[in-house]
């Protein structure tokens, strides 16, 4: 009896009501993506009618008045009056926009260097890989010389000749670790050791089975690389995407390690070394890349010795060097000022001199949190290796620019600009979302989550 | 291992390592070692540069400033003409930069607003649009949207084509030669008006430190903005209508092959304007959204809670804050305006490196003193406008132990 009681006067909540319908599903996103209230609703048709009308352009002019197969510009303008893109012109000129006026029958070479680089790189998405810092500082460090042997041909000079086997060996180096390492599970390096029956003795001892390794390589890629037999393509006729791959990557490469010397030049307590530092980053940054360039290729000659007589390319990619480390190097000082103090004082106290603290401690923070910034003047550098047309190299844009003057091809501006737009926005939008993904994965531990 | 003497370096018998690592030494070393390597590098380049000189027959020196520019410039905002100096031709050319320069920032520090608020909207289409926008324009080279749309200008009507003319109230005219809009010509008293424009301006100052130190003493508001803004409209105004409208305009009009008359602006500074704008609004657009966002709902929450009501929320507690983000990297934005307008040499717009480190360059051959002169240029603008931004920042900094 107390027990129906006791049930009867129990709070006994009735099951809630389902949300009203217009706020949940379908409707309800609309009601409160697009059509919040009045306002709202006029901004979503305005933005609908302006999806339309570029959606409606795009479509009208790049595929259905747009011509595909073509032999000169007229044929085009004689179809579609000139409403619609001249894709054909893109197909003809593809192979010029891409390496410029490198002969036909050597671009094997270009393309080769492009592998090469990429399997390099590789090992660095791969997870059971150790060492990668060593893996890109060899890429980064000894690959434009074996680029610049494969691609410049002819009688290379004994420097380059030495340089290209030092790369050589290293990539062999590097692709039979990634072999031992998912064959045996072991390292070169420990291979290598217990192959020569060297791990018994002194850890010492195992850097000569290195060297000696090395030695070994070194010889045989010496007298590989003086069986090559090239047909010499000077710079003057690199061009088109490879031309700006070519300056945009040594910018690249470079910029880092040059960027991180003069931040922490710049942050020196020796007066003499910030002072050169300081007036060194603040005059490059405050001046347009276009100014260094002629500069580069107007002063340079004054300033060398007339024997020396230096490729226009070679300049450039001074100029372009020197301007990417004075961006660089504000970016990583910015990292380096957000780095905690403590960290600093933590490191020396440890008893670590000042460049084990910089490379063990303080840079790897440091750089962590300025992903999004090194990569976008990465991305910056890439976008503003285009201004190299300025002063007359056959760059990508250049290249598309001498289309248009081609008497078959007069007036074909407009594609090969919005072709090589695509190629940039695609280049560089992939860039800004990987860098996105860096973050988040490997500088997640240190930023605002 | 080094063991640590308190006693300092030994005194006897040292070797040159160790007085190297010694503190009170090391660093002298280095900066001795670097400092020589900067002169032997400096030496060896005047050296070279010396000779090359002497082997062209040049010489040094800024003489060349005072002799005769033998080219015309294809459009000036001051006075030129072929026949005056190199040095005209420089002031010109940085009278070129800062007008489009000018025009630039306006345009972009709006739109950027504009673009920057619209990709925080709640409305998920204009948001989307508004990143579209944003991704689409800054991953493409500068460069390209100048050529870009230099290239589509030219396919804009002919001014001798009436029936497609792009014509605003018939005054102002886009065409493929440039855009002609009329041009103001000040009639006699009209330096009265611009006098009054400028009492008014000082007055609404005045009454602005008035009504800050009235509240601060009693508490009292004024309405500081509303009388600076009638202060500085009316007082030129009424002396305008007082001198009987002594401002007339010189409307272009089409007279044989081109529009005469009027004030024009070449059809390069057109595109170049419009390119700078597209790209430079992006970074501003991007600047202004982390500013915003970069004030904590909290501080919002907190200035409900004090009573204040929503737009005194926004203009005293959530705008300053955000302007402490949004400030410094647009600053840095317009910096990158004026170093970019640059790229005019790309479309023939007459910019200060077009006409003096091209053109006086290729003339003259003076590289050296040309590429300085230029460098001088941009670094002035710019080390002003960083010391402007270090003001500011010192003024708006968190002030932290």
């Amino acid at each position: 009896m107390t027990d129906a009681t006791q049930s009867d006067t129990a709070f006994r909540p009735k099951p809630s009501l389902p949300p009203p319908a217009n706020t949940v599903g379908a409707v309800g996103w609309l009601r409160k993506n697009l059509f919040g209230g009045p306002v709202d609703t006029i901004l979503t048709v305005v933005s609908l009618y302006l999806v339309y009308l570029i959606v409606q352009f795009a479509i009208e002019y790049g595929i259905i008045n747009a011509i595909w197969s073509a032999d000169t510009y007229r044929e085009c303008l004689d179809i579609n009056r000139g409403e619609g893109a001249c894709w054909a012109g893109i197909g003809v000129w593809f192979n010029s926009m891409m390496y410029g006026r490198y002969p036909d029958e050597e671009q094997w070479r270009v393309n080769l260097g492009g592998i090469i680089l990429l399997l390099w790189l590789i090992p660095f998405w791969l997870p059971k890989i150790t060492g990668k810092i060593q893996i890109g500082m060899s890429a980064v460090l000894t690959f434009p010389f074996l680029g610049a042997a494969l691609f410049l041909g002819g009688e290379f000079g004994i420097f380059l000749h030495v340089m290209a086997s030092v790369a050589l060996t290293l990539f062999a180096a590097v692709w039979l670790h990634v072999a031992t390492t998912y064959v045996f599970g072991r390292s070169l390096a420990e291979l290598l050791v217990s192959a020569t029956g060297f791990a018994g003795k002194d850890d010492r001892l195992h850097k000569y089975v290195l060297l000696g390794a090395f030695g070994v390589g070194f010889v045989l890629s010496l007298v590989y690389l003086g069986s090559w037999d090239l047909v010499e393509i000077p710079t003057t006729i690199w061009g088109g995407l490879f031309l700006t791959l070519v300056i945009s990557g040594i910018g690249i490469a470079s910029a880092l390690p040059n960027g991180i010397l003069l931040a922490l030049g710049r942050r020196s307590k020796m007066p003499v070394i910030r002072v050169f530092c300081t007036a060194f980053i603040e005059l490059f940054r405050s001046v347009p890349l276009i100014t260094i360039l002629f500069m580069a290729v107007t002063m340079m000659p004054l300033f060398l010795p007339v024997e020396l007589n230096p490729p226009k390319l070679a300049m450039v990619i001074v100029a372009v060097c020197i301007f990417a480390a004075a961006y660089m190097a504000e970016t990583v000082r910015g990292g380096l000022q957000a780095v905690n103090k403590g960290q600093y004082e933590a490191a020396q106290a440890m008893g670590l001199n000042f460049w084990k603290m910089m490379a063990l401690i303080v840079m790897p923070q440091a750089l962590k949190l300025m992903i999004p910034n090194i990569v976008g003047s990465f991305m910056g550098l890439m976008k503003d290796t285009t201004l190299v047309s300025i002063i007359g190299l056959y760059d990508i844009l250049l290249m598309g620019k001498a289309a248009g003057q081609n008497p078959n091809w007069l007036g074909f501006h407009t594609e090969p600009l919005l072709f090589t737009a695509m190629f940039f926005f695609v280049l560089c939008f992939a860039m800004s979302k990987y860098s996105q993904h860096l973050e988040r994965t490997i500088g997640g531990g240190y930023g605002r989550r | 291992m080094a063991v640590v003497d308190k006693a300092g370096p030994r005194k006897d018998a040292r070797s040159f390592s160790e007085i190297l690592n010694d503190e009170r030494y090391r660093s002298v070393f280095y900066q001795v070692i670097v400092a020589l390597a900067v002169i032997w590098t400096a030496n060896y380049l005047i050296t070279n540069t010396a000779e090359n000189l002497q082997a062209r027959g040049m010489s040094a020196g800024f003489g060349f400033l005072g002799s005769t520019a033998g080219f015309s410039i294809a459009w000036s905002i001051i006075d030129y003409e072929a026949g005056d100096t190199y040095f005209d031709v420089y002031l010109v050319g940085i009278a070129n930069t800062l007008i489009v320069s000018f025009f630039a920032i306006i345009a972009t520090t709006f739109f950027g607003f504009i673009v920057g608020v619209m990709r925080l909207s709640k409305n998920f289409l204009v948001s989307k649009l508004a990143s579209a926008f944003v991704e689409v324009m800054r991953n493409v080279p500068l460069l390209l949207h100048i050529l870009f749309w230099f290239t589509l200008s030219a396919a804009l009507p002919s001014p001798r084509d009436k029936e497609n003319q792009i014509a605003l109230f018939d005054s102002v005219f886009l065409n493929n030669r440039g855009l002609y809009v009329p041009a103001p010509v000040p009639g006699e008293g009209f330096n009265i008006v611009v006098i009054m424009a400028l009492i008014g301006i000082a007055a609404a100052y005045g009454v602005s430190v008035w009504a800050k130190k009235r509240q601060l003493d009693t508490g009292q508001k004024f309405p500081a903005f509303w009388t600076g803004v009638g202060l500085i409209i009316g007082l030129p105004l009424v002396a305008f209508v007082a001198l009987g409208s002594p401002l007339s305009f010189d409307y272009p009009s089409l007279q044989g092959f081109n529009f005469q008359g009027g004030a024009d602006v070449p059809r390069a500074f057109c595109a170049l304007l419009f390119a700078l704008v597209l790209y430079h609004t992006v970074f501003m657009a991007e600047a202004v959204r982390a500013g915003i966002l970069s004030v904590s709902h909290g501080q919002t929450e907190a200035s409900y809670s004090l009573g204040l009501k929503p737009s005194w929320t926004l203009r005293l507690v959530v705008i300053p804050q955000a302007m402490r983000a949004v400030v410094p990297p647009m600053i840095s934005n317009w910096m990158n305006v004026v170093k970019n307008s640059s790229l005019a040499i790309a479309i023939g717009y007459p910019d200060l490196v077009a006409v003096f480190m091209q053109t006086s360059l290729n003339q003259s051959g003076h590289a050296i003193e040309i590429v300085a002169m230029v460098m001088l240029f941009y670094m002035t603008v710019s080390l002003t406008i960083s010391a402007a931004l270090n003001y500011y920042n010192k003024i708006v900094q968190i002030k932290e132990r």
